[in-house]
């Protein structure tokens, strides 16, 4: 059952569209991320579910009523904003009991559910104090247990991790995991980081310029991206796109390897952009088929510990690969080395249009 | 420059000296504050211990302190500070009132903002004594516009400052008209202070917009209204253009303020000794309400740090 729809929503800026019917469905007790660039219409979109935007078009439906024109105040949601927005000249505890304030409950219960919720993210050490006080994790934490203290029935979150370091931003994406599992609230969160989309979504909106372009589960995402936008938006060292040409039916020439390789779908003579994952390039052994070796040069290393980013550069195209640290050690800027990849993990794009060719298509939503 | 002046010589060269240059530029202002403020205030100070009169010849002997004595058993001294009490009791709620309804209007963007906000402000600029023609001219019995307006509605003839209470709501009326804009410029560096985002957030949690106000908007602005109320203070408590253009204290003694008093005393019975006195009593109190001013402007610079 869908808990909350949102149905081509439109709101300008002057001539920017932000949001040019943005539309999707998330189901109850998902946990459900809006990926896309800064700028793509993210925020806007939880705004305008939240009711703090005006719009230009569409509706809003939560649990099953339109929602589109209710008061913020009536709509049974909660939001944690990109800059935590606590209230300053209010203490930690305040802070969680403003929303619990409206409901006429007794200051026994308030204080009781104040307890509970600074228990279940470890903020209770700093109740009697002012957010200023706090550090970026402790008032991260605050302003999550501000939007839960009330139990509403969605959580919006706004790039809650864009403004803590990444050792926070680790601990926090497993905390908002076992935050989600515990309280099994519905959760809309927004983030242009696509690690966190993958990690903590169990379903993930990919969004370009005010709509989403596409819906599915991270696995899927990442291994059919539908189109070249979804590819390089999901995926990390990006995706190396290559340009080719049809040499039959069904394969491809690239301009670095001597032998045509399969292609699905491609026709003869028509010029495709080919996506290949970092990670499925490898170092060419004596199993890898002769067509799918070829000589590269290192351009450029970057280690991160356990592996290494490697640009490579193979008859004038550049291309970036993921060797495992050991084996990234043993060379050096200007080697040449032998590459090899597997043709099953090439992706076919149309280059006009971005979309793609061949097996394996995940349905636009 | 400085070569050809110290071949010369003379004062010129002496006083452009670079090490003295600084204190020579000050000097002027200096001598003036000196000769100006800082003389009369201690010749002031020293005549309050003597039995001077400004109008009599007779060389003044020292009586210690028989002046302040005789200004604090005074009764009239403390009628006239009851005057000045409710004066700028009433004038200072007036303003705030006015003040700060002003700023909630003028938080808002509405089309020629500016320039009403720009006529609103105007009366702050004016100069005391305009105000005061302005005012007396309304409220003169025969063509002023006030009494026009009332007489419209009242059978009796209207005289706004012929009874005691009129006289201080009058002036009342003319001070707040004139300091209300002031009120509400604070109120509104206040208002516009809040982060919006404060507001979405509380709306998030569902708070009321009465709420609201008392939650976000109003520790916002309490340190500046807090200051507005002394600032304002202070100055109607040393009301007296005013009050001496619209109604010279009358009638009787009715809105005879503090000051106007202390003018009289001194100006026209020529009581210096005793007016000295009384004028450092009233130093003392708008010291201790500067005090006070100043503490609430170093606790809001905490706050908002």
């Amino acid at each position: 059952m869908s808990n909350l729809k949102v149905d081509n929503l439109r709101r300008n800026y002057g001539s920017v569209e932000a949001l040019d019917g943005m539309s999707f469905d998330v189901a109850e007790g998902e946990f459900f991320c809006l990926l896309g660039p800064s700028s793509s219409g993210k925020t806007t979109t939880l705004r305008a579910i939240a009711g703090l935007e005006e719009l230009a078009g569409g509706a809003v439906h939560f649990s099953g009523q339109d929602v589109t024109e209710a008061p913020v105040q009536g709509r049974g949601m909660s939001m944690i904003f990109q800059t935590f927005a606590l209230y300053p000249h209010l203490s930690v505890e305040a802070n969680l009991a403003h929303p619990l304030r409206r409901s006429g409950a007794s200051s026994a219960d308030v204080k009781k559910r104040v307890d509970e919720v600074s228990e279940l993210l470890r903020v209770t050490h700093t109740l009697k104090r002012k957010p200023s006080t706090l550090s970026g994790g402790e008032q991260q934490r605050v302003a999550i247990g501000r939007a839960i203290v009330g139990r509403p029935k969605l959580l919006l979150l706004d790039e809650p991790l864009t403004n803590l370091d990444a050792k926070l931003r680790h601990e926090m994406r497993a905390e908002f995991k076992r935050l989600h599992r515990e309280l099994g609230m519905t959760m809309l969160y927004a983030t242009p980081d696509q690690l966190e989309a993958l990690t903590m979504g169990e379903r993930v909106g990919v969004i370009k310029d005010g709509k989403v372009v596409a819906i599915g589960a991270p696995r899927d995402l990442y291994q059919h991206p539908g189109d070249t936008y979804v590819a390089q938006m999901v995926g990390s060292p990006p995706i190396n796109f290559l340009s080719a040409t049809g040499s039959g039916d069904n394969q491809v020439e690239l301009p670095f390897l001597g032998l045509p390789v399969a292609a699905p779908g491609v026709a003869s003579g028509q010029s495709v952009t080919l996506g290949l994952r970092p990670h499925d390039i490898s170092l060419a052994g004596g199993g890898s088929s002769r067509a799918t070796r070829f000589p590269a040069k290192i351009h450029l290393t970057e280690p991160l510990g356990d592996v290494t980013v490697i640009d490579v550069t193979a008859r004038e195209t550049g291309m970036k690969m993921v060797l495992r640290e050991e084996i990234a050690a043993k060379y050096n800027v200007g080697d040449d080395i032998e590459i090899a990849f597997d043709p099953e993990d090439l992706h076919v794009f149309d280059p006009s249009t971005g979309a793609r060719l061949g097996n394996g298509a995940t349905q636009k939503n | 420059m400085s070569e050809t002046s110290a071949s010369k010589g003379g004062f010129g060269a002496w006083a452009l000296d670079p090490k003295r240059r600084g204190a020579m530029l000050v000097a002027p202002a200096l001598i003036i504050l000196f000769v100006m403020n800082i003389f009369p205030l201690l010749w002031s100070f020293g005549l309050s211990f003597f039995n001077y009169k400004a109008s009599s010849p007779r060389v003044p002997s020292f009586r210690g302190l028989s002046n302040y004595e005789r200004v604090l058993t005074d009764e009239k001294t403390w009628e006239r500070f009851q005057t000045t009490a409710v004066i700028v009791g009433s004038s200072v709620l007036l303003q705030l009132i006015v003040g700060f309804l002003l700023a909630l209007m003028f938080a808002k963007v509405f089309p020629m903002r500016r320039i009403v906000l720009m006529l609103v402000l105007t009366p702050m600029m004016l100069s005391f004594v305009s105000v005061g023609v302005f005012f007396k001219l309304f409220y003169e019995p025969t063509f002023g516009i006030v009494s026009y307006v009332m007489n419209i509605f009242m059978t009796d003839k209207f005289v706004m400052l012929g009874s005691p209470g009129g006289a201080i709501a009058g002036i009342v009326i003319a001070d707040a008209w004139m300091w209300s804009p002031f009120v509400m410029l604070l109120v509104l560096a206040g208002l516009v202070s809040v982060p919006k985002y404060l507001y979405e957030a509380a709306e998030i949690d569902r708070a009321s917009s009465w709420r609201i106000f008392w939650t976000i908007t109003f520790p916002y602005i309490k340190s500046l209204l807090l200051l507005a109320i002394l600032f304002r203070t202070i100055e109607t408590f040393k009301l007296f253009d005013i009050v001496y253009i619209i109604t010279e204290g009358g009638p009787g003694s009715s809105t005879e303020t503090i000051a106007v008093f202390l003018y009289r005393n001194a100006f026209q019975f020529f009581q210096t000794s005793r007016s000295a006195a009384l004028a450092y009593i009233v130093l003392f109190i708008v010291i201790v309400l500067t005090n006070l001013y100043l503490y609430a402007v170093n606790r809001r610079e905490e706050e908002v740090t």
